[in-house]
């Protein structure tokens, strides 16, 4: 039992010898201020992520995987935070919107510094905003449907402003995902006009709580506390964070377990989870999240512009055996396109149940024959999707309905969703929390000006649903585009425009001394400024 | 002068048959009917931005006119910029070079100093049991799945026992780069913990590599030395007293390591071939598992990066071989 | 007719090659009578979520899956699934392989040349590199795997058939039919083509082998036959997640896909041995 462990020991003694040695020297500069005991608690937090870090250009990504950069080498005006999520201002200290609700103004703080020491300035914003846009990369799309190049301007240092092209409830929603640059450093290292994408997909032009300090794309990034971060710290924190990707499930598990690692990506199966919890040296937090796991179905096309068949396929699917068994009860049913924890529900939508009774019933009133086998497309790499198919496929066989299983990486099926003529019939993937509003999901899935994007496969057009949804994002008033996103709800359900599986819970396997950890939907807690060990 | 001439006429051809898989591999990968700029354009990227991003790339442009382009980046040593790491191609290929060969290189070690000598003990020990279980070893050998194998010894050794790491080629940050190698650099960095961490970590990975070629090299070695011990002049030396522990080592030894020699193209593919499997099954970050990766996004530019990777590292090693094989038997070059 | 029965006695002389031989018979009776054989014969496509991952039993001889489908059920369907793989890639490798080496072997000249140029071109990469890839642009099915394995392997048998012409043009008795005026199309039938059968059926076997291998290790990467197909490689795969639990998921597959290979392995070393004493038993992966 000894000698496995042996190399893992050996190692961290080195390195704390190493540390204590390096701290030995500054305290000797330093008049023997700092004491060898606060030298030994410079700490160190590893994290496992599911996927690469390769690149840590805060613009280029606007994804989960990737979400450690910009949550702590970067800062934005304003930033989600807590569970449920909340929109704090952030470098920004407040806020105004104009009447017509096309002006955006906010009031930045004073003395926000650049991990090179220069003061973040309104000047800093504008070129990252007009950063994203040229780059046309990461959450792009989003901004450029509400904001062209331009619409920024530094009123004065402290000041920035932005101008709409139209109303938008949800620009303010986005707003965080402007991670301010330092526009002097990045400027420096532009070549032939690229916005240094080359430089800063490997450097850091960041204000956020930690600097980084090595980063290799075969590996991750290692970044170290920036003392001065503008929201200062807690009486404990953790001085230097490493994370990196470890692809395969296993090591990351067993790496948590030995120790190599202080915290793991959590989509895991349940015997894994239940592994960890055992553990002694870990745990596993829990949190309320956002992240549907659903089927798009193309209603393009018959059968399936038949609302029937549609029903009949919702009536096929095993969510008990899904949910309950596959999944051994990690996630929670969720019925409709809308997360059970966001405002927006209507509370009594039931939606449908495993009965293939019921599905028989409803493919018998199908106008249309269905003679062709139904394609169940799934994203490779991704067991769940997969599963999920095959259980749909299960269902659909005893109803009486072939169907073909069908595996896609994921740029090829968000080139064939852009047509509604290579879209598959059913797609079954996730809508994950991008900002905390209900259009993120029933919003953008069943809006008729999304059809064909990513979170669009259905490919959905009813001008009733595009009304409502268009009043409700003209709408800023939370208690009236709640009732509007209701409304969309119910019909969508009635409609059988999809098939909703899940909302995932979040599950965060860490080492039992960390503490501190703050869970929100978006950046899965990824936010490390808060964490530290328990001596 | 043959020699040179032989030389020349292999590089004469090893250019136009990169070029034949160069437009090969270009033209499969263009039909792909994915898109990777869809994927950089962002999830919510409507048609119209897409299209604009896919001019930006060039990619809009006929096929052909693409392919010339590209055997002009080619030679001017230019293989692109990945669609998604958005570094050169070149770049992300070299960074991952000195991972593969150090699993290659110790790979081909394993077989080779464990291979030739269990041939050797195989043919001399024809037909007895000693043959008989080298021989169904090296049969399994050539005959188990990579990955399964892979998985076998994963289950054991580092889940089960925990003697060995799972994956990856080092725990926490690599020694400061000198040649790439971490068995080299950490060596230098004087830093044996880390030393035995690496060689941990490279164990089996290298050993699943080597497997295959293992039991290539034992059944080459078993064949040449049948045919030399069949040869004349070592019947002939046992007729005039010489011990045959001598004859072994000496004569026997020799001659059948040229013919293992020139077998040494054949292991290269063999392990070249591996790493795509096995550096994907261990997260080792080298170019096999960057090819696969770079595959599944269809990021165009990695894809036939690492195409001509192989293509110019499989000839290079078989141009070698081909020349070795005319100086050592200068009568078989016509083949 | 007596020649064969004469190869077929040699054979059985050998018990490695006979044991081959016996594999791959139990494989084809296998693959042909697995719904009778199976115990759970709708396991291909039934799923039971509450009879997951069971370890073997008399219910589950080899346990069950992550579906709760019925493992062993699964690997006897999966052999249909290998043997349509190998059998067809193969035998569409040897359909273009061999005409190919027989005219760029017996015509030295332009065209011929050629040939072996485009072949070449095939054989500058590993394989699984150009299979991957071609397989990835298909799309995963068994047919689109199929073809990647056949576009990719046929250069082998073009080589072996070309350097085999090339050296008999040379016999005497080749000569002196071309002497005699016999037309070019009977001396290729008549007397190069058995001539140049025993390498090729040597080959075949071991080539049987080492496409199920590579099918498997495509399956293994995701790129084979789509899910529920019983794909022996692709369950390999979807164990790795249960791993260290569910030890006998990956087990099954694993020890079929390496008795099958074996079996071609065995019968090609045998093969070797009786038709081609003039190599005997040299090491032979490809």
């Amino acid at each position: 039992m000894r000698d496995r462990h042996n190399d893992i020991l050996d190692l961290s003694r080195r390195d704390l010898m190493a540390y204590a040695g390096a701290a030995a020297l500054t305290a000797g500069t330093a008049l023997g201020s700092a004491t060898p005991a606060s030298a030994q608690a410079k700490t160190r937090f590893v994290f496992a992520n599911e996927s690469d870090y390769d690149t840590v250009d805060p613009h280029a990504a606007f994804d989960v995987g990737r979400v450690a950069i910009r949550l702590n080498i970067y800062d934005g005006l304003m930033r989600w935070q807590k569970n449920p999520a909340v929109l704090e201002p952030w470098v920004a200290e407040s806020h105004t919107i104009s009447p017509d609700g096309l002006v955006y103004t906010f009031k930045m703080r004073k003395g926000v510094k650049f991990h090179d020491g220069t003061e973040v300035k309104a000047q800093d914003v504008v070129y990252s905003l007009e950063r994203i846009l040229a780059v046309g990369k990461g959450a792009a799309s989003l901004f450029k449907s509400m904001v062209a190049p331009g619409a920024a301007k530094a009123i004065d240092d402290y000041t920035v402003e932005f101008k709409l092209a139209k109303p938008s409830a949800i620009f303010l929603s986005i707003v965080p995902e402007i991670h301010i640059v330092n526009s002097a450093l990045v400027k420096k290292n532009e070549k032939g006009g690229d916005h240094a994408e080359a430089w800063l997909s490997k450097n850091s032009a960041g204000s956020g709580a930690y600097k980084i300090t090595q980063f290799d794309p075969a590996i991750g990034f290692v970044a170290e506390r920036w003392p001065s971060h503008f929201k200062g710290w807690g009486p404990k924190w953790i001085d230097e964070i490493e994370f990196r990707a470890v692809k395969d499930t296993n090591t990351r598990v067993l790496g948590l377990i030995r120790g190599d690692f202080n915290g793991i990506g959590g989509y895991l199966q349940t015997d894994q989870l239940n592994r960890i919890k055992a553990n002694p040296a870990t745990q596993v937090l829990e949190a309320e999240s956002m992240r549907v796991m659903m089927a798009q179905i193309n209603t393009t096309r018959a059968p399936f512009n038949d609302v029937h068949v549609r029903r009949g396929i919702n009536y096929a699917f095993d969510y008990d055996g899904f949910n309950k068994e596959i999944l051994g009860g990690l996630v929670e049913r969720n019925p409709t396109p809308l997360p059970n924890t966001i405002w927006g529900v209507p509370k009594d939508v039931k939606g449908y149940s495993f009965d293939i009774e019921k599905a028989k019933a409803e493919f018998a009133q199908a106008k249309v024959k269905l003679d062709k086998p139904i394609e169940l497309a799934y994203l490779t790499g991704f067991q769940q999707s997969e599963q999920a198919a095959q259980l749909l496929q299960n269902g659909l066989t005893k109803a009486g309905v072939q169907s073909k299983v069908v595996g896609y990486p994921w740029p090829t099926i968000v080139e064939r969703f852009k047509d509604p003529a290579t879209t598959p019939d059913v797609s079954i993937y996730w809508i994950s929390t991008y900002y905390a509003d209900p259009h993120n999901w029933v919003g953008e899935m069943f809006s008729s000006s999304t059809a064909g994007t990513f979170k669009n496969a259905s490919h959905y057009k009813n001008p009733k649903v595009d009304e409502l949804l268009e009043k409700a994002l003209r709408s800023t008033v939370q208690a009236e585009r709640a009732k509007l996103y209701e409304e969309v709800t119910r019909i969508v359900v009635d409609e059988a425009a999809g098939l909703w599986i899940y909302n995932t819970k979040w599950y965060g396997p860490y080492s039992s001394k960390l503490k501190g950890i703050v869970f929100c939907p978006i950046g899965s807690a990824q936010e490390m400024r808060t964490a530290y060990y328990e001596s | 002068m043959r020699i040179l001439a032989l030389i020349l006429q292999r590089i004469a051809w090893l250019v136009p048959t990169l070029a034949g898989l160069v437009a090969v591999v270009f033209f499969i990968s263009r039909v792909i009917p994915a898109d990777p700029v869809a994927k950089l354009a962002g999830e919510t990227a409507s048609r119209a931005q897409i299209e604009l991003l896919r001019e930006k790339l060039g990619l809009d442009r006929p096929l052909l006119v693409q392919l010339v382009d590209y055997y002009r980046q080619l030679l001017s040593g230019d293989l692109g910029t990945s669609l998604f790491t958005t570094r050169p191609v070149w770049d992300d290929l070299y960074a991952r070079l000195p991972a593969t060969i150090e699993l290659t290189i110790v790979a081909m070690m394993i077989a080779v100093v464990i291979g030739i000598p269990l041939g050797v003990v195989s043919a001399l020990y024809r037909n007895t049991i000693i043959d008989h279980v080298l021989r169904i070893i090296t049969v399994a050998g050539l005959a188990v799945a990579s990955f399964w194998l892979a998985l076998v010894l994963q289950l054991y050794f580092a889940m089960d026992l925990g003697w060995l790491p799972l994956q990856a080629r080092i725990t926490g940050f690599p020694p400061p780069s000198i040649t790439g190698f971490y068995i080299v650099d950490t060596l230098v960095e004087g830093n044996f913990t880390r030393f035995r961490n690496v060689v941990a970590h490279l164990t089996l990975p290298a050993f699943t590599l080597a497997f295959p070629a293992l039991a290539t090299v034992v059944r080459f070695t078993r064949a040449g030395v049948l045919e030399t011990l069949q040869k004349n002049f070592v019947v002939y030396q046992r007729a005039m007293g010489i011990p045959s522990g001598l004859i072994v080592w000496k004569y026997v030894l020799r001659n059948s390591l040229i013919s293992t020699v020139t077998q040494i193209g054949l292991l290269f593919g063999i392990l070249l071939a591996g790493t795509v499997v096995i550096e994907t099954v261990f997260q080792w970050p080298g170019i096999g598992a960057y090819a696969f990766e770079a595959i599944l996004q269809s990021d165009y530019a990695a894809v036939m990066g690492f195409t001509v990777y192989a293509g110019v590292v499989f000839g290079i090693v078989n141009l070698v071989v081909d020349i070795g094989h005319a100086i050592l038997d200068p009568r078989g070059t016509g083949a | 007719m007596n020649a064969a029965r004469d190869i077929l006695r040699q054979l059985l002389r050998d018990p490695a090659a006979a044991v081959g031989l016996l594999i791959i018979l139990l494989l084809v009776f296998i693959a042909i009578f697995a719904p009778l054989l199976a115990t759970h014969p709708e396991a291909i496509w039934d799923m039971n979520p509450r009879q997951r991952l069971l370890p073997p039993s008399d219910t589950y001889v080899f346990g069950t899956d992550r579906m709760g489908a019925d493992i062993y059920s699964r690997i006897l369907f999966g052999a249909r699934i290998t043997m349509v793989i190998a059998s067809v890639a193969v035998g569409v490798a040897l359909l273009i392989g061999v005409p190919i080496g027989l005219i760029s072997g017996w015509t030295q000249n332009w065209l011929g040349e050629a040939l072996m140029r485009v072949s070449d071109i095939f054989l500058a990469v590993p394989q699984i590199v150009l299979a991957i890839a071609i397989s990835q642009t298909l799309g995963p099915s068994i047919e689109n795997v199929i073809l990647a394995l056949s576009v990719t392997y046929w250069p082998w048998f073009t080589r072996l058939v070309h350097a085999e012409v090339r050296s008999l043009k040379n016999e005497t008795f080749i000569e002196a039919a071309i002497a005699l005026g016999v037309p070019t199309w009977r001396i290729i039938l008549l007397h190069v083509l058995p001539n140049v059968a025993s390498p090729i059926i040597v080959r075949t076997s071991i080539g049987m082998g080492f496409t199920i291998l590579t099918a498997s290790a495509l399956g293994f990467l995701g790129l084979g036959a789509p899910p529920p197909a019983p794909e022996w490689g692709r369950m390999i795969a979807e164990s790795r997640e249960f791993l260290p639990e569910a030890w006998w998921y990956a087990l099954a597959p694993g020890l079929a896909i390496f008795l099958v290979v074996m079996g071609f392995n065995l019968l090609g070393d045998g093969l070797r041995d009786v038709l081609d004493p003039r190599i005997r038993r040299a090491g032979a992966r490809r």
